[in-house]
């Protein structure tokens, strides 16, 4: 028949944690005929009075209605099937019902109470996560903000790198960037309210310019994503979530303090909320500042080059960030428009003996005096950003649209070194100044239109986006020409309902994108003998360049969730990436590789074919799920490393030209969870990936950034202890393979065990809960190389013990009244 | 239910079973080696050359495959920035201002197909340039890609 199950959204950012009753009320059946069902109820209030013009919501669909001036609600038309119905009206707490329309009619009458914060709590079930898993046919891990305060690491994506699938490269403490099973750089799409943030995603030593205080709750998409979120979602995409418009009628914030032992961090992030009825806004402050890190070790070899580290400590690599956000808008029933402004900032410094990964000579003095100061080379980010989300409730349709505007500015300060035929000295009267090796300035416009339709069985979203790009660049050294991009493109998508059990989905999408590279003339002479001849002039090292891409992408999947515990869904799919400016017009030496690369005009936008699986089964007390995938690429671009150096425009270095070839890619995700006990539960999480290039120079080769293969196993003791709340103490034991499958210029990296610990509980204080979380990152200070990390090539080790602090307290300033 | 069970499990099995049949084409991962022990090699770390005069760079090249080519590179130490990829350290001058230091970069083709080379080429070492610590830089190749890089420190008297 019909079961309820009282839930509860998220009404506010996650601190605030507010309480409320489930109600499990009468029903009446009616029989009817045919498959044309109907719902419907009567809503009152705690006094059994009727409450007019509550918003009911019908899960999945867009179907929304109000009640009457009796209390009544009518949904007609409905298929069988399992819903979710949720009532809201201001000032009173939403009610969210698992319904189950099989033959009959239902009438299912809801009782709402007044919003109250100092009720005795009833367990929250969320359901929206499950229920988004299992309507999604590609592979999606949804987290929130409790997971990133439980594994809180230096940055949203080393915090993310828990979860099986998910790698990041790094440099330094504080900065990485998102690898989705062994993908990324432009191959990952990383969206932020909406909009897909755009920083300097090709470089492995830039970072995402993402605050993780600010995120709200996080969608990962494992696997080719191109037809939802366009050209670089060839690897997957992660989407950050804003957090949750706060409760009518309230005023309050929170205080996050954290502390770092490793790289003596210490930082807070300040929220202060507040909303009447149907405005509201949001803001955070977040600042962090970090010394040098340490490494288990206290010599690294730079290109054999032993450099021996003070206390272990690695110079200069200290940073600061800032990050500012303010989102302030109006919410009704049937129309919202939010403003999301956000500034986020960072300095942090390179590894001074290794500047990139070219060895340099320091000033140990001068560099070991202090832990904290940020010296050269150093790199600073500034990411400003301006984002409005609008959404319209229609009858049948959700209008949504987003503009936004964002600008990502990128400095690299270093000495000046004169590589090949630089002048030995830095000339006076140049216009760039001495210390500025390199300067990237973004400015990106994006508008995205989505409408998602409900027509009876079916649930349809189309939609369009728009991006234009301006890109310039400055500073002594040259790796990538300034240029123009607009890329456009329009899809649909429908997700039919075939039966109780069977989802279908299917998806097409169109895109066009236009990218003009500006001529570069190198500022200093290069001189070469050519049979006796000696030749003088500043190389010319782009020209203007013009291309154009077109693709056509498409996506079908399938979702079978029948009775029992198990579940299955499968997609297959096409995706393309445009090639980027880097790939087409580089044309300089990299001497942090001691690489000359040059771009290729002529490639053409790679294609992706990639099949996904999923099975689930779930038991009262446990739960397997495995992801394997198959992914074909008939042109995969990437960095070729050749036998040959170039004397003229390489000034003597191995030449690194972007080459296409064909590479097959599978691999796979397995998660096990088991409750031992009531209060002792165990965790495995596994990957495995392997990729090989099937034609070109480096056929046989896998590709570079692979991960190996990796298992977690966790032990979980949430044990109940009075006074406090949801404590728990967690073990992660990582067991993570040797690398033996490279392709040049990597190394193999051995295996390695790291041993991570949380712990963490809530104490009420002032009836508020303070949230304390205590972490231990590689607890036995084991050194082990990363393959993935930046400086592997130079045999750097990774972060030695951490130990990580942070507290959370919520404040209310003005409670909902009476 | 257990039909279920059974399902999953078989089609587990296929995938890794399908992941299995892997054929192991051997792939090359060896770096090329410059050998500069032998008697005859020059320039080694800390050795000397001087201005006006022509020297003979020297050194044993072999690869377990194929070599692919070899560059040289000398330019000035005299900021004390750090190339070197050699244990022992040499006596250096004064960090300096360089005035008209010697930049010498030139790339020398190795036959195709050899696994083993002697690179033997004369470098004429110009009378008017700055004296001091350079850099000698031996960058060599494999067919494959992989690079070795050699950095000495020598001086120039």
């Amino acid at each position: 028949m019909y079961r309820l199950l009282a839930t509860q959204t998220l009404l506010t950012s996650f601190y605030v944690k507010i309480l409320f009753i489930v109600l499990v009320l009468a029903f009446a059946a009616i029989e009817v005929q045919g498959q044309s069902l109907v719902l419907s109820g009567k809503i009152t209030d705690a006094q059994r009075q009727p409450l007019k013009g509550v918003m009911i919501s019908l899960y999945p669909g867009t179907l929304q209605v109000k009640t009457d001036v009796n209390g009544y609600y009518v949904l007609t038309d409905l298929d069988k099937g399992n819903y979710e119905l949720k009532a809201s009206f201001p000032d009173f707490r939403e009610v969210l019902v698992k319904v189950e329309l099989h033959s009959q009619d239902l009438a299912i009458p809801l009782t709402l109470h007044r919003l109250h914060h100092q009720l005795d709590e009833v367990k929250v079930i969320d359901k929206h996560i499950e229920l988004r898993r299992q309507e999604e046919s590609l592979n999606v891990d949804v987290v929130n903000a409790d997971f990133i305060q439980r594994n809180l690491g230096g940055s949203l994506m080393k915090t993310l790198e828990r979860l099986p699938g998910i790698k990041t490269i790094g440099i330094g403490s504080g900065q990485s960037k998102p690898l989705i099973r062994g993908l990324g750089f432009n191959r990952v799409v990383v969206v932020d309210k909406g909009v897909k943030h755009e920083g300097q995603q090709w470089g492995a030593d830039h970072g995402l310019e993402i605050d993780q205080f600010a995120a709200g709750e996080i969608e990962l998409i494992k696997g080719a994503a191109s037809f939802v979120y366009g050209s670089d979602a060839i690897g997957g995409a992660i989407d950050i979530k804003p957090p949750a418009v706060p409760v009518p009628h309230t005023l309050g914030g929170s205080v996050d303090l954290i502390g770092k032992t490793n790289n003596s961090l210490y930082g807070t992030s300040v929220n202060l909320y507040g909303r009447n009825r149907h405005w509201f806004f949001d803001a955070r402050a977040t600042l962090q500042d970090y010394g040098d890190y340490r490494v288990p070790t206290d010599q690294v070899y730079v290109y054999d080059y032993a450099v021996k580290l003070y206390k272990n400590y690695l110079r200069n690599t200290a940073g600061k960030e800032t990050g500012l956000h303010l989102n302030a808008g109006y919410v009704n029933d049937h129309f919202r428009s939010v403003f999301y402004l956000s500034n986020s900032f960072s300095k942090s410094g390179f590894f001074a003996n290794a500047h990139g990964l070219e060895p340099r000579r320091v000033d140990e003095v001068l560099h070991d005096r202090s832990g904290r100061d940020i010296l050269m080379p150093n790199q600073e980010v500034n990411h400003w950003k301006a984002i409005n989300h609008s959404e319209l409730q229609l009858p049948g349709h959700r209008l949504e649209m987003e503009l936004g505007y964002q600008h990502n500015f990128r400095q690299e300060f270093s000495q000046y070194v004169n590589h090949g035929y630089m002048p030995p000295v830095y000339p006076d009267g140049l216009e760039i100044p001495a210390d500025l090796e390199r300067e990237f300035d973004k400015e990106v416009y994006s508008v995205n239109l989505r409408d998602n339709i409900t027509l009876g069985r079916h649930e349809v979203k189309v939609g369009a986006n728009l991006e234009l790009q301006h890109n310039d660049i400055f500073g002594w050294s040259f790796l990538v020409p300034a240029f123009k991009q607009i890329t456009a493109g329009a899809f649909v998508y429908d997700k039919f309902k075939l039966s109780e059990a069977v989802l279908l989905h299917g998806a097409l999408r169109y895109d066009h994108g236009r990218i003009n590279m500006f001529a570069y003339q190198d500022w200093f002479n290069s001189t070469v003998t050519i049979d006796g001849e000696t030749v003088t002039e500043k190389l010319s090292r782009a020209a203007n360049l013009s291309r154009t891409f077109n693709s056509l992408v498409w996506s079908a999947g399938l979702n079978y969730n029948p009775e029992g515990g198990f579940s299955l869904k499968a997609n297959v799919g096409k995706s393309f990436r445009m090639p980027i400016a880097k790939e087409l017009g580089a044309n300089g030496v990299n001497y942090h590789y001691f690489s000359y690369e040059r771009g290729n005009a002529d490639l053409s936008p790679e294609q992706s074919y990639q099949a996904d699986l999923s099975l689930t089964w779930t038991a009262p007390r446990w739960s397997v799920q495995l992801s394997p995938f198959y992914n074909y690429f008939s042109n995969y671009i990437y960095l070729n490393p050749t036998a040959a150096h170039d004397y003229f425009y390489g000034a003597g270095n191995q030449v690194f030209q972007y080459a296409q070839s064909r590479v097959k890619r599978y691999g796979g995700e397995l998660q096990f969870k088991y409750q031992l006990f009531k209060n002792l539960s165990a965790e495995v999480l596994a990957e495995y990936l392997y990729a090989k290039q099937l034609s070109g120079d480096k056929k046989g080769y896998t590709l570079p950034f692979s991960p190996p293969a990796s298992a977690l196993f966790n032990l979980t003791w949430s044990p109940q202890i009075k006074g406090v709340e949801d404590s728990y103490f967690s073990v992660d034991y990582r067991v993570t393979a040797a690398q033996e499958n490279i392709v040049p210029p990597e190394k193999k990296t051995p295996g390695y065990q790291v041993i991570n610990v949380q712990a963490g509980t809530k104490i009420r204080i002032y009836s508020r809960p303070v949230m304390i979380s205590l972490q231990a990152q590689n607890l036995l200070d084991t050194r082990y190389l990363n393959h993935t990390s930046f400086y592997r090539l130079i045999e750097l080790p990774e972060a030695g013990r951490n130990i990580i602090l942070s507290l959370k307290i919520p404040f209310n300033i003005h409670s909902v009244p009476r | 239910m257990k039909k279920y069970l059974l399902y999953f499990f078989s089609i587990a099995l296929l995938f890794v079973i399908s992941c299995k049949k892997e054929d192991a084409t051997q792939i090359d991962t060896e770096y090329p080696v410059i050998h500069i022990d032998g008697a005859a090699a020059f320039p080694k770390q800390c050795s000397t050359v001087k201005r006006g005069e022509k020297f003979i760079f020297r050194a044993r090249l072999s690869d377990n495959t194929t070599l692919g080519s070899v560059s040289v590179d000398i330019h000035h130490n005299f900021d004390h920035h750090t190339h070197s990829t050699e244990v022992e350290t040499c006596g250096m001058d004064a960090i300096k201002a360089p005035v008209k230091p010697f930049l010498f970069i030139q790339s020398y083709p190795i036959t195709a197909g050899l696994a083993n080379f002697e690179v033997q080429q004369e470098i004429t070492v110009p009378a008017d340039i700055d004296p001091g610590d350079y850099h000698f830089m031996i960058r060599l190749t494999d067919k494959e890609g992989w690079q070795t890089i050699k950095g000495l420190s020598i001086k120039i008297l």
